[in-house]
């Protein structure tokens, strides 16, 4: 085994006991931290993948904005910090049995798929996976349309937002 | 490098796109109590894209690296889309008046909305799909709950949102697995790449895509939030719901499993005939106990969407496809402007706090409001299929090219439907003439061009289908 | 020699969190002696020549205080917090530029690069841990379980969040005029004009942006005694508070660095490119005027009021911000197209005049009638 090898079997397990957490933890703020510490696994996993951008983006965006707004939101809506109640319902068994089909099923799938064995190549170290993310993103012979498409729907989800959460005086 | 012809297959697009912006804008110098303007101007908008539409007639191509094409069942869509759009903005200009919901938003969202259809139905990318799903998506979400913060709107919002964003994970997930089959989210990429490709994971790839846009037509069994949705919008936005999200949702059904999916025919067409039928059955079945007209008008959208289902059934069979695909299609402009006439005379009788919606408040209908009530009675009898009407032409170009796919069994469970609707329609139209009643209706003139426009189209084209029929069926899908 | 590279980066890595743990202690010094004089009064003079080992009196005195941790406190986060808010703002530091690459400095026949990390990605790493600073603050006001600290954790959340996307987007500006996300790369071509010549308002935004971010007067809203008391540390103290307050000034230096790194030349200056070791003094003395700058700010502006200072962030600075991107992406491309960059003054010109309507605007806004006469609802 090498070393890289042995750092992401512990970010995974990592990643997987927060992810598990999220779920099983009481309180919700708990939750949220765990989701953080599963969210900054992901980006390791990314680093690791030599994805820097990618792992960059995924603390800038999901730890730094998302994750703290879930964070804001448990905050402010929550008048006893102190959760309460039962953590699971009757559905818990099948929920469990479920996810266990899907995954076994899932990773059958991927077994007989031809990329699964495939080993990925080392990347050259000036490889510049900035400018061919930027220019894929904005090229028309790339994403440029799907780009742009995904600025007009948040634009039309700003506008929903805005409508929705206005009050009107 | 860029080229105009990129941006010609879909100049329609942009330029509403663009509109809806614009309007944006424009709309914040309008003053509060004479939205009515932007009513209008969105009208403009959408007319002028029709016409642009309209002078795509006949024109080939795709564009921006294969992610868009433009083809006659594009340029058709699209048509049918925009007139569905005006018909929407119509039906809503004096109905949000009345209800106290006027508000600029609600004409940039619905082109928005209109905007994500049109990209829809030109969408040969996975990933345009989907991104033109949540497009048209999300502003319906914000459409259905428009009348916060009353209760059943905000609740129809929700669960719109809830199953929604549940459903496009599913498409997602559907995506994400034909990716990995086939290494492309390319519709051509998809044929080409079937041949060497696993088949297990692109055909549960193919079922989830199904199943996402599934909700969005709300076949059975995906169907459980219509009737409360289509009940807690405001009227105007159901009618705008029923016809745009069903069309653009049939749309993309068609072109990809037509296109890139057609070798999975054998093993996807057992499916779309137990999804057709289970539509139809549950949908008609259901809408017998309604007393709300919104519900009613909601299973009976169910019930369609499940006729609808029927012209896939034979996707994978080449020779019937053409034929099938005209009379999805025609079946498709039917039920568009059947519906927005039906909603029409809803919109007439609704009152405020939700009242005027009961069946009940239908009777008398016939004697103190003659021309109202035949209007719906020609809604009724084109929703059940009977003549004079466009509902039987399009059943009868549905049965016909199922027939000849085969599937006789089919078309039989969709005639007994069929007769099994025709008690919950025709007791409308019994309330309307049999009953006493002193019903009151509000007359708009926008509302009742909507509704004479659509009575006179229902009728007319009735009895001239074959020039429509005949568009319908050069609109034929690129192929890959 | 592979052990001797993992060397070198330890010893300069412990020499820049030395370089903040004691700047930090000095900038306490530096920042009361230069508002007590801009107050007219004389500031700590006691302790040492100057008052200069008043920060050892200081730390002093915290080491040996006690410590208090609420009865109802979520313990481990409590615990954690300060360590969290700490963290980010020494390892920030870590992809600044403190010299030129060439000419190389040696050491002991060995290459020492003047920096710690030099990643492709350096300005999106700024962004990245400054977004994480964000977490110490708001879970310190959580884990206390008192309101006035709930209340500065909400209020410095939003406020960060705000006033993070002005800052990226003057970061945009930045990384548009380098053509690269390299620290490095930056300062390099600001080697014929620095940034903040050509895009001013630019510079103007990034640095009153950086003033919310870390927290400062006038945006100190998380910590307005009169309303809040402390803030998210009101329930601190002790050591606890002392990484808080250390924190805070970590911060304001290594934002000046970066204000420095990004706008004003980094370590570039008079004959840096023979003798590289110039480089880190330049970089100080920018630092330290930069410092100055936020001090006298503190010194002068009153506090701004909540809801102010949210309707300025997205009102203002927002909408100015994506204008001045604008106008640098054209002016770009105006220069390019055109094939001499004597176009690029279009930067400058139409920035300033987006500035100044900004500033119009914003004086319109506030002495119009309702403001002036403002009486709460």
């Amino acid at each position: 085994m090498t070393i890289s090898q042995i750092i992401f079997l512990v970010v995974a397990g990592f990643t997987l006991a927060s992810a598990l957490m999220v779920v099983t933890t009481r309180n919700l703020i708990h939750a949220a931290l765990f989701l953080v510490a599963t969210l900054f696994g992901v980006a390791v996993v990314y680093a690791i993948l030599q994805a820097g951008f990618l792992a960059v983006v995924q603390v800038v965006i999901y730890i730094g904005a998302i994750a703290i707004l879930f964070i804001f939101a448990v905050m402010l809506t929550r008048r006893d910090m102190r959760d309460r109640g039962p953590q699971m319902n009757r559905m818990q068994w099948i929920g469990a049995l479920l996810a266990l089909l899907i995954f076994i099923g899932l990773s059958f799938l991927l077994s007989s798929w031809d990329g699964y064995s495939a080993v990925a190549q080392e990347m050259p170290a000036d490889f510049d996976t900035m400018g061919r993310l930027g220019e894929a993103l904005v090229s028309p012979d790339a994403y440029l349309l799907p780009f742009e498409v995904a600025s007009v729907l948040l634009l039309a989800a700003l506008v929903g937002a805005v409508y929705v959460a206005y009050t009107r005086r | 490098m860029m080229s105009f012809s990129d941006f010609t297959t879909i100049l329609p697009l942009v330029v509403l796109t663009a509109w809806a912006c614009v309007l944006l804008l424009v709309d914040l110098l309008i003053p509060r109590n004479r939205k009515g303007i932007t009513a209008l101007f969105s009208a403009l908008g959408l007319a002028l894209t029709l016409g642009l539409t309209i002078a795509q007639l006949g024109r080939q191509g795709s564009g921006f690296n294969d992610m868009v094409v433009l083809d006659g069942f594009s340029v058709f869509v699209n048509a049918l889309l925009l007139v569905s759009g005006l018909l929407g903005v119509a039906l809503a200009y004096g109905y949000v008046k009345r209800m106290g919901l006027e508000r600029g938003e609600y004409y940039t969202l619905l082109l928005f909305s209109v905007a994500g259809m049109m990209l829809m139905a030109q969408a040969a990318d996975l990933i345009v799909v989907f991104l033109a799903l949540e497009l048209l998506s999300i502003p319906l979400y914000i459409l259905a709950a428009f009348a916060r913060p009353k209760v059943e709107s905000e609740e129809a919002g929700l669960k719109y949102f809830l199953l929604g964003a549940f459903s496009a994970g599913f498409v997602v997930y559907g995506i994400a697995l034909v990716y990995g089959a086939t290494g492309t989210t390319a519709l051509s990429g998809i044929v080409a790449a079937i041949p060497s490709s696993s088949t297990l994971m692109l055909t549960i790839g193919a079922a989830l895509i199904l199943v996402g846009l599934g909700f969005k037509i709300a076949a059975v069994p995906f169907h459980m939030w219509t009737p409360d949705v289509y009940q807690g919008a405001p009227s105007a936005v159901t009618a705008f719901m029923a016809a745009g999200a069903k069309v653009a949702g049939f749309s993309a059904l068609l072109r990809i499993f037509a296109t890139a999916f057609p070798s999975l025919g054998s093993s996807m067409s057992d499916v779309l005939w137990a999804l057709a039928a289970l539509t139809m059955i549950v949908g008609n079945l259901i809408a017998i106990s309604q007393s709300d007209i919104k519900r009613l008008l909601a299973y009976s959208s169910i019930a369609h969407a499940g006729y609808i289902l029927m012209a896939f059934v034979p996707f994978g069979n080449p020779d019937v496809r053409a034929v099938s695909v005209a009379a999805g299609l025609f079946y498709l402009v039917s039920y568009a402007i059947t519906n927005f006439g039906a909603w029409g005379v809803v919109i007439a009788l609704e009152k405020a706090e939700g009242r005027g919606l009961a069946l009940d408040d239908y009777a008398g209908l016939g004697r103190k409001y003659p021309a109202l009530a035949a209007a719906m009675t020609i809604f009724m009898l084109s929703l059940i299929g009977l003549p004079p009407t466009l509902g039987l032409v399009g059943k009868f170009y549905l049965f016909r090219a199922v027939i000849a796919g085969g599937y006789v069994g089919l078309a039989v469970i969709g005639v007994l439907t069929s007769l099994i609707s025709a008690y919950y329609y025709l007791r409308v139209v019994v309330i309307m003439y049999m009953r006493e009643g002193e019903p009151t209706t509000t007359s708009e003139p926008y509302l009742n061009m909507t509704t004479a426009f659509a009575a006179l189209v229902t009728v007319i084209v009735s009895l001239v289908p074959a020039p429509l029929f005949a568009w319908a069926s050069s609109a034929v899908l690129k192929l890959f | 020699m592979d052990w001797v590279i993992w060397l070198i980066w330890i010893v300069k890595g412990f020499f820049l969190a030395m370089f903040l743990l004691v700047g930090f202690a000095y900038l306490t010094w530096y920042e009361r002696r230069a508002l007590a004089r801009i107050q007219v009064r004389v500031g700590p003079n006691r302790a040492g020549p100057f008052g200069l080992l008043q920060p050892i009196a200081d730390a002093v005195k915290l080491i040996f205080k006690e410590e208090l941790t609420p009865a109802k406190a979520y313990k481990i986060v409590f615990f954690l917090a300060p360590i969290i808010t700490m963290v980010p703002s020494i390892i920030i530091a870590a992809v600044i530029p403190w010299g030129p690459q060439e000419p190389q400095v040696k050491l002991f026949g060995y290459t020492i690069s003047l920096y710690v990390a030099d990643i492709n990605v350096g300005v999106l790493y700024l962004m990245s841990i400054a977004s994480i600073a964000v977490y110490g603050i708001v879970l310190a006001g959580w884990s206390s379980n008192s309101k006035y600290a709930m209340l500065g954790g909400l209020r410095s959340t939003a406020q960060m969040i705000s006033y993070e996307i002005t800052l990226g987007l003057a970061f945009v500006t930045v990384i548009l005029l380098a053509g690269s996300m390299r620290m490095l790369d930056i300062v390099e071509a600001q080697r014929s004009w620095w940034f903040v010549v050509i895009q001013p308002v630019g510079a103007a935004v990034f640095l009153i942006a950086v003033l919310a971010e870390v927290n400062r007067a006038p945006f100190d809203m998380p910590e307005a005694e009169q309303e809040l008391t402390a803030g998210y540390h009101a329930e601190y103290s002790g050591m606890k508070f002392a990484l808080f307050f250390m924190a805070e000034y970590q911060k304001m230096i290594v934002v000046s660095a970066i204000a420095a790194t990004v706008f004003f030349g980094g370590y570039l200056g008079p004959f840096v490119h023979r003798w590289p070791l110039l480089g880190p003094i330049y970089m100080l003395i920018k630092i330290i005027i930069l410092l100055f700058g936020m001090i006298w700010v503190r010194a002068t502006w009153p506090r701004v009021r909540y809801d102010r200072l949210m309707a300025f962030g997205w009102k203002v600075m927002l909408p100015l911000a994506l204008a001045i991107v604008f106008i640098t992406g054209f002016g770009i491309l105006l220069a390019q197209e055109l094939g001499d960059p004597i176009y690029l003054t279009v930067i400058p010109a139409a920035s300033i005049v987006a500035g100044v309507i900004a500033v119009i605007m914003v004086n319109r806004a506030l002495t119009r009638k309702r403001i002036l006469s403002y009486e709460p609802r």
